[in-house]
């Protein structure tokens, strides 16, 4: 069914109903990938699907209800089931279906063409081929993989407000296993098909990352300086990116509650948040409730300047929306969450930032975050592996030892940070980035 | 769900292409869930999940396409790409699909859907307003009723035609205490393959007295010192030692490829004698149970490991081509979207021979994991992680204060020798597990069990 139709559908049953104010959010994502194993491919699929949302707002009650099924009656059915759902809803939202901003930016994404299957096939076995050039102990249960995906989305309203959006990305991922001796190791290692300089040096990046692996050693437990990847200090941004959430805040579940204007980090810390970033695949020009989106700073010189807010959030503070009311899916409701993330880059490079470790650790690889971190209390005890920092300079690969903190007692303890921001693999529209950083005597468990 | 005669005609149509074998998936789900925070009804989710997967294989070669147009066009559509992903198309092949009908071995009494909502509303005010008075130093709730309603058609180019429908309810509570410059979490989110009868079993103001309790202790505790220790893990999600240390290396998914720490070892001495590990989608009513699994097959009780020998590894229809062994019944997947692989049902330790007091009093200084939070793994290395809830230190035999902020780490080939003591209090604990095929419920479970040696993380 043609979204025109479907959106027909809706409306004409929500104005037969007597609904004033309502609002319908589709998504639709198409995808394929392709995956290669030993020196073949292994897997080959595609997809294409969408669903839509119904929200109906009545007496400053939301309700919900959503759909994949594209029958004029299931269509038609979203309205009884959102206005039964709103019946039992008892928080008020002080924020009504949006009637637009004053206006919206333009986002600037790199134009997007999405791979053929020809095109990811070849693609694949051409990185499979490289990352088994790349090293002679790499071995069965190497993997390369490409994917093609590509989101639509179209909010339209009772208040005649109608915002669409489509973005995609190519990426390409490398998996090696490589096998010396009796000891096996893994890496992983992900490029957008638009970076043709990193897409080249992929396959030799992942594999070497696994070979220096093999006869890792261990650490012992103490205090010691750390210098966290750019790609580690992201993963741990990522995490407790909640904590910045008005919404959190407001509950009591952020530690940065009543903080705004307050120093909450080391001078050297700037975060930003950037709906529409240069070079970006995932732009977005509106938020989940068809708010504009606009760059912010969240933290300045150490300083929370803002939280993050949707409609609800900043209503209730007094505020305007920062326009991060995100919908994760057509069938999630509104939460506050950031898009482009990032915590600024400093002025030294990455070896500069070892060197002024002078002994320590320079962490590679951190796991098991969503268990090991706790975005309400801001402690984290993770496994990680990396590099002995000796006199300066990355000596020995270790693994098995955990680093253990508190999330905002490291935004005060971050020493400095390095000149390079690594970005991460967009989730939707959301993506975090961050540079090295340099921390000061955290505690290490290993042997 | 789509009719016999239209499900012959798409797996004709998506073999020819010249696969040697054809499935269709199809999935319609009702998913329904109550949030209420801050003493409030806050949101009411009501979605709707309705989609088809077509798979085929040429050898052990795999094509997958969906689709959410389940319109016969659209279906002949998703098919033609399969087809013509996999080679040349040639004409339909013509095949015969025969219905057949599993027991249900999960029976609902209230199917949640049908309740009133006002009842179920009422079930989590009273978690949530327990949670709230346990102790002045709550200061914030939150409760989830969570319903789904996941009914599913698979049919093969094997001939199968059948269907199932599988419903689970869970309700889970967080709840945060504060002295006022320090945040501390506790949870409690018990669940079954049931519908609004599970709330019998659990009553929702003891879920969320143990998420308060929870809370409390950890506010009121210090920091976990680091280093090396002998570790009491006590039952129920204690079990997910064995989920993430081991479980994972068991499964075909990455067995197949030789990319886990585990193959090549069946028959193989490869935990302490005092182990036997058991993978169970049978149990009634399992958390992780279902009747069959993403591709047809009846689930099975499958001893992994039989007093520290390795038995079984857990096979889904791909693996089993790789590997030349039978399928297990542990094919899963969380929907249509995904092409199913090998995973774990309901998955614990058994009893073993030590009496619980002497497994506690065998420790001089350690650590007593009381509940467990998640982990992962990297099934390769066997190298895992995961956090500790609630956690006590151990002296001289003797429970003492309470600890925060630690986590385990170790590899799944060590630590399953290390297991030392099995006690008999098997009990299990309700997650959700994500891997390449979604995320799908899963049971964890053992008795409390003894760890001679494990990295504690802390500070």
């Amino acid at each position: 069914m043609e979204l025109s139709r479907a959106k027909q559908i809706i409306f004409d049953a929500a104005r037969a109903a007597g609904l004033e104010e309502y609002e319908i959010y589709y998504m639709n994502s198409s995808s394929l990938s392709a995956e290669a194993l030993k020196d073949a491919l292994s897997a080959f699929s595609c997809g294409s699907g969408g669903g839509i949302s119904l929200r109906y707002m009545v007496n400053g009650k939301m309700g919900y209800a959503s759909t994949e099924l594209f029958t004029e009656s299931e269509l038609a059915d979203l309205v009884r089931r959102a206005c039964d759902n709103a019946r039992y809803i008892e928080k008020e939202d002080t924020a009504p279906i949006f009637a637009g901003s004053e206006s919206y930016a333009t986002t600037n994404m790199p134009k997007f063409v999405p791979l053929s299957a020809a095109e990811a096939k070849a693609m694949t076995l051409d990185m499979q081929k490289q990352i088994y050039a790349a090293h002679e102990g790499v071995t069965d249960g190497t993997q390369a993989a490409c994917i093609s995906s590509e989101i639509e989305i179209y909010l339209c309203n009772s208040h005649g407000l109608e915002l669409s959006n489509r973005a995609g990305l190519n990426g390409v991922y490398a998996m090696p296993i490589v096998k010396i001796g009796e000891e096996s190791a893994d890496a992983f290692a992900f490029a957008l098909c638009s970076d043709e300089e990193k897409v080249a040096e992929l396959a030799k990046k992942a594999t070497d990352k696994a070979v220096l692996k093999i006869g890792a050693g261990s650490v012992p437990s103490g205090k010691t300086n750390i210098v966290l990847a750019g790609s580690e200090m992201r993963s741990i941004l990522s995490v407790f990116s909640s904590a910045f959430s008005a919404r959190n805040a407001q509950l009591g579940l952020s530690l940065l509650a009543g903080k705004e204007g307050q120093k909450i980090a080391a001078d050297c810390v700037c975060i930003t948040d950037d709906p529409m970033r240069e070079g970006a695949p995932m732009q977005t020009h509106f938020d989940g409730e068809g708010v504009a989106t606009y760059k912010k700073d969240i933290v300045k010189d150490g300083v929370l300047t803002t939280l993050l807010y949707d409609l609800t959030t900043a209503a209730k503070a007094g505020v305007a929306s920062t326009g991060n009311g995100m919908r994760g899916s057509y069938a999630s409701q509104v939460n506050v969450a950031p898009f482009n993330f990032s915590l600024c880059p400093g002025t030294l490079t990455e070896d500069e930032l070892i060197a002024k470790a002078e002994n320590g650790i320079y962490v590679t690889a951190v796991k098991g975050l969503h268990a090991g971190a706790d975005a309400t209390t801001g402690d984290f005890s993770i496994e990680s592996e990396g590099f002995l920092i000796e006199n300066g300079k990355k000596t020995t690969y270790v693994r098995s030892f955990t680093i253990a903190g508190n999330f905002f007692e490291l935004l005060k303890n971050i020493d400095s940070l390095s000149d390079t921001v690594e970005w991460g693999i967009p989730g939707g529209f959301t993506v975090f980035g961050a540079p090295a950083a340099l921390i000061k005597d955290m505690s290490v468990a290993g042997k | 769900m789509i009719e016999k005669r239209l499900a012959e005609e798409i797996l004709g149509i998506a073999l020819s292409g010249g696969g040697d074998f054809a499935e269709i998936y199809q999935e319609l789900t009702q998913n329904g869930n109550i949030r209420m925070v801050d003493g409030k009804i806050e949101a009411i989710g009501d979605n709707v999940l309705s989609g088809v997967g077509i798979r085929t294989f040429i050898g052990t070669q795999t094509v997958y396409a969906t689709t959410t147009d389940i319109t016969r066009e659209g279906l002949i559509r998703c098919a033609k790409s399969v087809a013509e992903a996999v080679g040349e198309v040639k004409g339909a092949v013509s095949l015969h699909l025969c219905e057949r009908i599993f027991p249900n071995i999960h029976p609902v009494t209230t199917v949640p859907a049908s309740a009133e909502m006002k009842h179920k509303i009422d079930l989590l005010k009273s978690a949530c307003n327990t949670a709230k008075n346990y102790d002045q130093s709550i200061v914030q709730v939150a409760g989830n009723l969570l319903m789904v309603d996941h009914s599913i058609l698979v049919a093969n180019s094997e001939g199968l035609y059948t269907t199932d429908r599988h419903i689970r309810t869970r309700m889970a509570v967080n709840a945060v205490a504060s002295n006022g410059h320090e945040n501390q979490s506790g949870s409690c989110a018990p669940g079954r393959g049931m519908g609004l009868e599970v709330f019998d079993l659990f009553r929702p103001e003891d879920i969320g007295r143990e998420a308060a309790r929870q809370a409390v202790v950890n506010l009121n505790a210090s920091y976990c010192p680091a280093g090396k220790m002998t570790v009491a893990i006590e039952n129920g999600f204690g079990g997910v030692i064995f989920h993430e240390a081991c479980g994972h290396s068991l499964e075909a998914t990455s067995v197949a490829i030789g990319a886990s720490q585990m193959a090549g070892k069946l028959g193989q001495m490869i935990a302490n004698p005092k182990v036997t590990a058991i993978d169970d989608g049978t149990i009634p009513n399992g958390w992780g149970s279902v009747n069959i699994d993403d591709e047809g097959n009846p689930t099975k009780r499958n001893v992994l490991i039989e007093n520290g020998v390795l038995k079984s590894y857990m096979v889904d229809r791909l693996g089993s081509r790789r590997m030349g062994l039978p399928m297990t019944g542990n094919s899963r997947r969380q929907g249509y979207e995904y092409e199913p692989t090998s995973r774990m049902t309901n998955t614990f330790i058994d009893n073993g021979p030590d009496k619980n007091e002497d497994i506690i009093a065998s420790i001089e200084y350690g650590l007593y994991a009381k509940e467990m939070g998640g982990g992962s793994v990297n099934p390769l290395t066997g190298a895992f992680n995961f956090s500790v809830r609630e956690g006590y230190i151990v002296r001289n035999g003797k429970i003492c204060e309470a600890v925060r902020g630690a986590s385990l780490i170790g590899t799944g080939s060590r630590i399953i020798k290390d297991i030392d003591m099995v006690g008999q209090n098997l009990a299990t604990g309700q997650g959700m597990c994500g891997s390449s095929s979604g995320s799908v419920p899963t049971d964890v479970g053992q008795p409390l069990i003894r760890v001679s040696e494990i990295t504690v993380g802390g500070r």
